[in-house]
């Protein structure tokens, strides 16, 4: 519900015409740098890629540093088992695996004397029909609805997530559907935007990529996505979200299905 | 354990009791003159007997045995002129005071030796508002506003601008119990915490007991806001009122039977939107809420009257047909007072309180709708017994049968599967206010409450957030009853006649828990009763406190120290979306909690200048397994100082000014320590829960009050107000966000709500 809450904060606030935004420098407590685990597996032809970083302190403007000495495999629950080619710059690579709906794959890292295994099942795939654009006047401003058009399947159990790109830049919000309140049916609900660095107009491109996903990817971001809801009350207590990463690794490793949208706001 | 506790209390009750036998009673009721309103806790003590005597109770109802005699009783109450009256006492004696009102706020010194109720009482951690200077006092928009005026007390926290709901010594916003007229409201504000639900025209009396509360009072941990409405004036009719830039109110009252009997009706609204509406881009915008209050009562004869309370408050919020959102609170209260005879007062009410939240939206064409929400039916009994002149006792019993709807979706093509859950909150008290000696007061009691889980509802059983058994509970079948012993302890000792010291402990227990996702309140929150896996909170104070006069009872000074501990507290795990989870039981997380702090209060009651000076400096901690890796952490509403400075100067008779100062560390929250990147995105790293500050809040409101000379019976009055003089931006959120030109550099960008904001009211009355 996060833009009918941000609503009724625009709607209060500006009815006060008093509220205001500014910049202030904080201090802020110190950083314990955490390795970082990037790892996609996906229903198109390899390669796939994984990613070991680590985290910096908030204010660091350095580039983050990356681990090119691990040693990482990925299997599967077909026999299939392998160990990605370390390319530099943090990547590994894939040379022979398959991404297949409806099979488990587990990840596993090892480095500076850790393990680190993370395992996601790849759902079947949804398809993803199209992107329809709703044209709403809210308080004399134009405001656009994106909603991601596909059918739920009866199953109880989707999960669905959408990554989005205005004009090719790829913005950083994070955006969950799944089937509890409507399931089976064609869906209606529109990706809830935080329109503060988001604004569309007439012209902008619009690419979506939708993801299905597991649940432990899918708890995954929508922690990311409560924490960052800023209407009334604001967002939940911020943590690093729960992943499926063992061992203390922040980062996700997600087996998901892709498929990609694009339109123009007309 | 409990045996050893019940055993005490009936020793020590018994002890009590076989001192001073007493003859005759004198016993009536103590009214306003001018209105007929009953007066509550007026102090009515026997000059000839100093120690001797009682407070009014919630019906203005006093009584006094002593020996066969001549007395004079001396009355006195805050606003109101002392009363020296003469008793006869060779027979029970039933004999009703009328206290006149005093002109100014300058006390009027009248006979002797000036009661010093603060330091004779064994009450601690209480605060009696008193509506007289409430109205003096400037808020935001002009608005007389009961809340926000607790909230300059210390000890009692407000969750900040834009927030709903407040925190008694650092407790959660669901851990107050506030009750209008005896009966529960669930969601005390407006327009998300900028105005409370109390219209202060209707409200007679208000007072907040910071935890330990007397036995009769219960079902919430940290503190009791008790408001009464006002009764209406039962000898003439009246019209009065404001006008105002964002709202507007009006009160009717009247006699029924002319001086027996009254009626009071009080609207208020704010339309806020009607002036937006003004502006083509703002009409399909719906922002206002209203608040209707009323009440009646009837004499039936003299023992015996009735009274009929009702509230009806909403908040609507809407944008043309996408969006819309309507939350609100109904109260209704039937009461019938009886004096059964010169020593028992008895009061039974049948109450029923609703709270509704409801939003809707539509994307798509379609329409999907949230609705949560409580009602409660529920039954009191309560007697008042005044023993004996050493002795007053309370005692009786409190049903209540909650049904609870947790967010419930439904809407085009919804399947909406969750139910009502039902429980009954059941208790009995008893309680005993002795004069055990000259110089030492002592109130304690002892409340026994049961809560039943009730059907027809299923019951999902969790260890560990994994389901382990699901309980099928019949139509009004008890699956499971919680009993918990509550006892309560306050005693004072007079160090000399204008100082005190004074000692408390108290155990309150809660049934019902506030759900909430966000970080603030929000209408959103849902209550949800005990069950299999929610268990009731505890909660153990022990307070020590300091109280003196100064300077013929124009200084007051009354410091506490508190120390509180709370079990079974709830959190949530993280990712839970409290709204569309199946069963929000299966992502709880339970632990415990710790506060103490040290409030001061000094009060400046006499002269062209008046107020007060409160400051508090707390700390409160939770410990959730799950959370924070078990170790403790600062509650959000954890605020280390906490300084409120008001004061009312009386420049002419007819202008007032008045200015209220307050200072507050900013609450616990959770700042990134670092960051990285992730598929593409940066994404934040937190460390310890709460371990930051928001930055402090402070602000400086003005007002000025300008009293039109009367016209016959028509009395005006113009206020001027200017909230947040000095323009602070105080923080209401902060959000971290990659800088635009330099996306390696974060930037913490805060957001306030009010800057300045002037307010102008009109008020009438005739």
């Amino acid at each position: 519900m996060k833009n009918s809450s941000n609503i009724l904060f625009v709607a209060i606030a500006l009815l006060l015409f008093t509220s205001c935004e500014k910049k202030v420098t904080l201090t802020y407590k110190g950083n314990q740098s955490r390795i970082i685990i990037e790892g996609n597996v996906i229903n198109q032809p390899g390669p796939y890629f994984v990613k070991i970083t680590k985290s910096v302190s908030l204010t660091a403007t350095e580039t983050y540093p990356t681990i090119d000495d691990a040693v990482v495999t990925i299997s599967d629950n077909a026999g299939n088992n392998e160990t990605l080619t370390p390319l530099g710059n943090g990547m590994y690579r894939t040379d022979l695996l398959n991404g297949v709906e409806g099979r488990t794959y587990t990840l596993a890292v090892k480095t500076e004397g850790n393990t680190y295994t993370a395992q996601s099942t790849m759902p079947q795939q949804v398809a993803f029909d199209s992107i329809k654009v709703e044209k709403l006047t809210i308080t004399g401003e134009v405001e656009y609805n994106l909603i991601p058009v596909y059918k739920d399947p009866i199953a109880k159990g989707n999960n669905y997530r959408f990554v989005l790109s205005v004009n090719d830049k790829l913005i950083n919000q994070h955006f969950i559907q799944n089937d509890e309140v409507k399931n089976g049916l064609v869906n209606t609900f529109r990706l809830e935007i935080n329109d503060d660095d988001v604004e569309l107009k007439p012209g902008d491109v619009v690419d979506i990529k939708m993801q299905c996903i597991d649940n432990s990817v899918a708890l995954f971001y929508r922690a990311l996505a409560l924490m960052a809801d800023s209407g009334p009350g604001g967002g939940t207590t911020p943590n690093n979200p729960p992943n499926n990463i063992s061992n203390g690794a922040l980062g996700v490793f997600s087996a998901h299905t892709v498929a990609t949208k694009r339109v123009t706001i007309p | 354990m409990y045996k050893k506790i019940i055993t005490s209390f009936l020793l020590l009750f018994s002890a009590t009791l076989l001192q001073a036998q007493s003859k005759f009673t004198v016993s009536g009721t103590v009214k306003q003159q001018s209105s007929g309103e009953t007066l509550i806790g007026v102090s009515v003590v026997v000059v000839e007997k100093p120690g001797v005597g009682v407070i009014t109770n919630e019906y203005g109802f006093y009584s006094l045995s002593l020996p066969k005699g001549n007395y004079t009783l001396r009355v006195t109450y805050v606003g109101y002129k002392q009363e020296l009256i003469p008793v006869k006492l060779d027979a029970n004696v039933t004999l009703s005071i009328d206290l006149l009102d005093q002109g100014s706020m300058q006390e009027v010194v009248v006979g002797a030796k000036k009661t010093n109720d603060n330091v004779t009482r064994a009450t601690m951690g209480t605060e009696v508002l008193n509506m007289k200077t409430a109205a003096k006092i400037p808020v935001v928009f002009g608005e007389k506003d009961l809340v926000k005026t607790i909230q300059l007390m210390p000890g009692v926290k407000s969750n900040g601008e834009g927030s709903n709901g407040f925190s008694v010594r650092g407790g959660a916003t669901d851990q107050n119990l506030i009750l209008l007229d005896e009966a529960p409201v669930y969601n005390a504000s407006h327009l998300l915490g900028i105005f409370s639900t109390f219209n202060s025209d209707a409200i007679k009396d208000a007072t907040i007991i910071k935890g330990n509360s007397p036995a009769q009072f219960g079902g919430r941990l940290s503190s009791v806001l008790d408001v009464k409405m006002k009764e209406g004036n039962n000898k003439d009719y009246h019209v009065s009122g404001g006008i105002g830039l964002i709202s507007s109110r009006v009160t009717v009252e009247g006699p029924i039977q002319k001086e027996r009997s009254s009626f009071i009706i009080s609207g208020r609204r704010t339309y806020a939107d009607l002036f937006a509406r003004l502006n083509s881009d703002f009409k399909d915008v719906q922002l206002y809420f209203y608040d209707l209050n009323v009440k009646a009562n009837l004499a039936i004869n003299n023992e015996n009257k009735i009274y009929f309370s009702g509230y009806f408050g909403q908040d609507v919020l809407g944008v043309s047909k996408t969006f819309g959102s309507k939350w609100g609170n109904s109260t209704a209260t039937l009461r019938w007072n009886s004096v059964l005879s010169s020593k028992l007062f008895s009061n039974t009410s049948f109450i029923y309180s609703n709270y509704d939240f409801n939003v809707r939206f539509k994307s798509d064409g379609s329409e999907t709708k949230f609705n949560s929400h409580i009602r409660d039916f529920n039954v009191k009994q309560d007697f008042s017994l005044y023993l004996n002149a050493k002795n007053t006792v309370r005692f009786g019993f409190n049903l209540i049968h909650h049904t609870i709807t947790p967010t419930k979706a439904e809407g085009t093509d919804i399947v909406s599967n969750k139910k009502s859950r039902k429980g009954s909150e059941n208790a009995v008290y008893v309680s005993n206010s002795w004069k055990a000696g000259d110089r030492f007061n002592i109130d304690y009691g002892l409340r026994f409450s049961l809560y039943n889980v009730l059907g027809e509802d299923t019951y999902n059983v969790y260890q560990d957030n994994q389901l382990i058994q699901s309980i099928k509970l019949g139509e009004g079948k008890v699956g499971k009853t919680y009993i918990n012993w509550e006892p309560r302890l306050s005693m004072s000792y007079r160090v000399s006649n204008t100082a005190s010291v004074k000692l408390g402990y108290a155990r309150n227990t809660q049934n019902l828990h506030l759900m909430s996702n966000s970080t603030g309140g929000s209408p959103t929150d849902q209550w949800i009763g005990n069950s299999y896996n929610i268990k009731p909170e505890i909660a153990d104070q022990v307070s020590l406190g300091f109280s003196k006069n100064f300077n013929g009872n124009s200084y007051e000074l009354n410091t506490e120290v508190y120390y509180k501990t709370m079990q079974r507290q709830i959190d949530y795990r993280d990712g839970a979306d409290i709204n569309t989870v199946p069963d929000i039981e299966s992502e709880l997380l339970f632990g415990k909690g710790r506060a103490y702090g040290w409030e001061i209060l000094l009060k400046k009651k006499k002269g062209k200048l008046t107020g007060w000076v409160g400051y508090t400096l707390s700390k409160t901690e939770r410990q959730i397994n799950g959370i924070n890796n078990g170790q403790w952490y600062n509650a959000k509403q954890d605020r280390t100082h906490d300084l409120s400075i008001v004061g009312i100067y009386e420049l002419t008779p007819r202008w007032t000014l008045s200015g209220t100062f307050i200072y507050t560390t900013g609450n616990a929250v959770t700042f990134p320590t670092g960051k990285y990147v992730l598929n593409g995105v940066v994404i934040y790293q937190y460390g310890s829960r709460n371990a930051d500050r928001m930055p402090a809040t402070h602000r400086l409101d003005v007002s000025l009050t300008y009293e039109k000379p009367a016209k016959r019976k028509f009395q005006s009055s113009w206020n001027f107000g200017l909230y947040n003089v000095y323009g602070r931006q105080n923080p209401y959120s902060m959000t971290f966000k990659e800088n635009k030109d330099n996306p390696q550099k974060i930037d913490a960008v805060q957001t306030a709500l009010f800057q300045w904001v002037p307010g102008v009211t009109y008020n009438f009355k005739f």
